[in-house]
């Protein structure tokens, strides 16, 4: 039984809080269930040095110590000045509404902390509790920004201790939340404490200029600077896209020409970056399924217009507003009358949701997701399709931010049960979902030890559910597709399903919803999925 | 005494307006917000599965009808029967359900003793053998209610620090607050329950209490029951500083937050009032943020993303 903590601890300087136990973590199907090795590697004495990971032994952002008591207390105004602006009107109009109300009005019931995947795949430790952010951050405001009187304090149990560990540990705690909303879900009271972690995210990045160098550095900043937050520029894209035709060619043996910066199209379509280097025939089945289906679209060049992310909407308000202003300027430059959104969860929230209250006048172009198209290609009878093609067990994962944060539950569903004769469910599945266990960043951030604690702690709930939804045909011998039409998720089952040799012992090979459509295609020659290349 | 008791008694309940009320406007005049919805949303059409305008086509040209009725409905009765804690916790459950259930109604029964009153003054007599038949609705309607109340509130008041303690997480966030809290509450339940039991068993006294409010008349009261009051009334006083006011506010966060699906369409007066906010001027001092300059300017300036110190 694991000790119980105390909140105080949270701040006592020098030991580690938590430590993974591969023995108390949940338990997966056989032939997972064997504790082979660490679930997390360990850091080098050396990198323990350099980075603060007096968490858990991970590593999402490795704040360095100060170096003297000035740089101590010159961080922690820092961040107390930060925090102010968190409650201004001026400077966090934008979430000041809801993040007030959860401070306020949370009773730490902990309702919240059994619909978290994240604690409870960990063996249900106690820091990753959803209140456990929301209340480090509540007895900073109280005793160093309110400054309640110590008696009022101790009796509302809001004392805290404030040193540079503390808001070290913090900072990395904001980033062990995928930020799936689970929590707020289940909530009575309408609180959200998986925006906390957002907004303390936002005072680390905006206020002091601290976030993962994937979110930041080699994101958002990449993105706004060369076009793609994967480095990708646009004379690279072009020749992707010539490659993008080629392998169409040889796959099929036709001959489409993608359409690039296509004035007057009707819909710019645009794509999650990852896509064109890690799944090409994700953007393949797009190009073919649209020129069959006749449809007048168009993809950009322009900065921002071919890249569909913004890492924004997980850590800075100001970086998100300039990400979707030039990705609306780009549709803007081309003429079309509305853009539509690729199988990207977080890129469907940020664009057509989060963006809503960000873009004005002529910059507020229609936005929607490809999935109603989809549907509509698929049952009306648009191309003609050949369920038989698709017989193999399949299953569906729902992107969070597709489906609980926006209601896109029912059209991939409709697709699949029209093409795929032996599609299952996941339980729970829908608005219900887990999550990847790479949401808010997690599946790109790659720093140390980092990758290993989302495969084993954060996913471990999803796969879980995977394994489950066919356990039926449980080994390798019988092939199976993991659906998810999101390239987050994609990234991270990527990466978990290689942690836990996923192909070698069950066969499961995770792609998209359009490769499904496409495979079914009756005037295809040849299989569209290719089972070698998982 | 008496005297005591009728101002008492209007002080607790005009501050226990007037704060809730502030509180409230305090919270609905926070500015609008980024969109943060979360599904279901309970007015949508298919709110039963989770889904959203988003799974049509060119939504913004179809109809997004909304069943207001239905979300208020869902949203009251979950003040009510705490369903997520039943499916979830159901031990804690047991005891937080009797603990609300004993606030809800020791307010509802104090509401119905002033209708009763009133009714009083204007002649009704109440009672079980009332020759009226409302006199005797009156009778039973209180009776229930303030029974309820002081048998839910006292056992949920007994109930509460018992699981906060023995539940590992609650425990965890207990706070000296919590365990005031529901001694305090106990003797305000406990000591109307037992005035009900031992000298009150028709709650006559109440109704006395506030034929006396309405007329301004000191009523005769026996200790135990003033006693009740009297704690009722500092009860009431306490109120808003604690989280009591999420009976109302928690209503406000479904409808303003987590139901809160009202697209920006352009020439709105939603998109006019973002246009203002995207004026307001941002102080954060990040690198890679204009301080000083406005939301719009911070947003679409170049050069920034690269960080001040690089900036030509």
């Amino acid at each position: 039984m694991k000790k119980e903590m105390k909140i105080d601890e949270f701040c006592r300087p020098g030991e580690q809080l938590a430590e993974i136990d591969p023995a108390e973590i949940i338990p997966l199907p056989p032939p997972y269930d064997r504790i082979e090795k660490a679930p997390i590697r360990k850091l080098a004495e050396e990198q323990r040095k350099r980075m603060d990971a007096s968490l858990d032994g991970v590593v999402a952002i490795g704040l360095t110590p100060p170096a003297s008591p000035e740089e101590e207390k010159a961080f922690i105004e820092k961040f107390l000045a930060g925090l102010e602006k968190l409650f201004s009107a001026d400077d966090n109009w934008t979430f000041l509404q809801p993040l007030t109300h959860t401070l306020e009005y949370c009773v730490k019931c902990q309702i919240c902390s059994d619909a978290c995947p994240t604690y409870l795949a960990s063996g249900r430790q106690d820091i990753y509790r959803p209140t456990m952010r929301p209340e480090i951050l509540r007895r900073i405001i109280h005793t160093y920004v309110k400054k309640d009187h110590l008696l009022l304090r101790k009796f509302q149990g809001s004392d805290i201790d404030l040193n540079w560990q503390t808001l070290a540990r913090l900072a990395e705690l904001a980033y062990r939340c995928t930020l799936c909303r689970r929590c707020a879900q289940v909530c009575l009271l309408g609180c959200d404490n998986a925006l906390v972690s957002r907004e303390i995210r936002k005072v680390f990045s905006q206020q002091m200029g601290i976030a993962p160098k994937e979110l930041h550095e080699k994101g958002s900043v990449q993105q706004l600077r060369v076009g793609s937050s994967t480095g990708m520029t646009p004379a690279a894209l072009k020749n992707i896209m010539e490659f993008v035709e080629e392998e169409i060619e040889e796959k099929t043996g036709r001959k489409i020409k993608i359409p690039v910066d296509k004035k007057g199209a009707d819909m710019l379509l645009i794509h999650n970056a990852g896509e064109f280097m890690a799944w090409p025939e994700n953007l393949e089945a797009f190009a073919i399924l649209l020129d069959a289906a006749g449809v007048d679209w168009t993809l950009s060049t322009e900065i921002a217009g071919y890249d569909s992310v913004n890492y924004g909407v997980w850590y800075d308000d100001i970086q998100f507003a300039r990400v979707a202003i030039r990705q609306s300027m780009a549709a803007k430059s081309l003429g079309v009358r509305k853009i539509s959104l690729g199988e990207c969860g977080h890129a469907h929230k940020a664009g057509i949701v989060v963006a809503d209250r960000v873009l004005t006048g002529d910059l507020n172009i229609p936005r929607e997701s490809i999935l109603p198209l989809l549907e509509e290609i698929v049952l009306r009878g648009r191309i003609k399709l050949d369920p038989s093609r698709n017989n193999f067990p399949v299953t569906l994962h729902d992107p969070c931010n597709m489906v609980r944060l926006m209601g896109i539950v029912a059209p991939q569903r409709r697709i699949l049960k029209q093409i795929c004769p032996q599609f299952r469910e996941m339980e729970p599945h829908g608005v219900e979902n887990y999550c990847c266990g790479g949401g808010s960043g997690f599946a790109i951030t790659q720093s140390t030890n980092f990758p290993d604690w989302r495969s084993a702690v954060s996913g471990r709930m999803k796969m879980k559910q995977i394994l489950t939804a066919f356990e039926d045909v449980p080994g390798p011998e019988v092939k199976k597709y993991l659906c998810a039409p999101c390239s987050n998720c994609k990234g991270q089952f990527r990466d978990m399903f290689e942690y836990y040799g996923v192909w070698e012992k069950s066969g499961i090979l995770y792609g998209g919803l359009v490769e499904l459509i496409v495979n079914a295609m009756t005037n295809l020659k040849k299989p569209f999925i290719q089972w070698e290349w998982h | 005494m008496g005297t005591l008791i009728i101002v008492l008694t209007y002080i607790a309940y005009v501050f226990i307006v007037v704060v809730y009320t502030v509180k409230v406007l305090a919270w609905l005049r926070m500015p609008p917000h980024i969109r943060w919805d979360l599904y279901p949303v309970i007015h949508e059409e298919h709110y039963r599965y989770g889904g959203s305008y988003y799974e049509q086509q060119e939504w913004w040209k179809k109809p997004r009808p909304k069943n207001t009725w239905r979300s208020l409905l869902y949203s009251l009765k979950d003040n009510f029967t705490m369903g997520e804690y039943y499916e979830r916790n159901r031990l804690y459950w047991l005891f937080l359900f009797p603990w609300h259930i004993g606030f809800i109604f020791i307010i509802t029964f104090h509401i119905l003793c002033f209708f009763a009153a009133v009714a009083m003054y204007g002649g009704l007599d109440i009672g079980a053998v009332s020759a009226h038949l409302a006199g005797r609705v009156f009778y039973y309607v209180l009776l229930c209610t303030g029974g309820i109340a002081f048998i839910a509130g006292t056992f949920g008041s007994l109930g509460m620090p018992i699981i906060r303690l023995a539940d590992r997480g609650l425990r965890t966030y207990a706070m000296p607050m919590n365990f005031f809290n529901y001694l305090f509450f106990f003797t305000v339940y406990g000591s109307g329950l037992l005035s009900w039991l031992v000298l009150d068993p028709n709650l006559d006294e109440y109704r006395t209490y506030w034929l006396g409010l309405i007329t301004l008349t000191a009523p005769a009261l026996h200790t135990m029951t003033l006693i009740h009051i009297i704690l009722f009334d500092i009860f009431l006083i306490y109120l808003p500083f604690t989280r009591s006011t999420h009976y109302i506010t928690r209503i406000l966060a479904y409808y303003f937050i987590r139901w809160d699906d009202e697209p920006n369409l352009p020439g709105s007066d939603l998109e006019r009032q973002i246009a203002g906010l995207l004026g307001r001027k941002v102080s954060w001092e990040g690198n890679h943020i204009p301080t000083g300059k406005s939301w719009a300017e911070a947003a679409t300036e170049r050069g920034f993303p690269e960080g001040k110190k690089e900036k030509p």
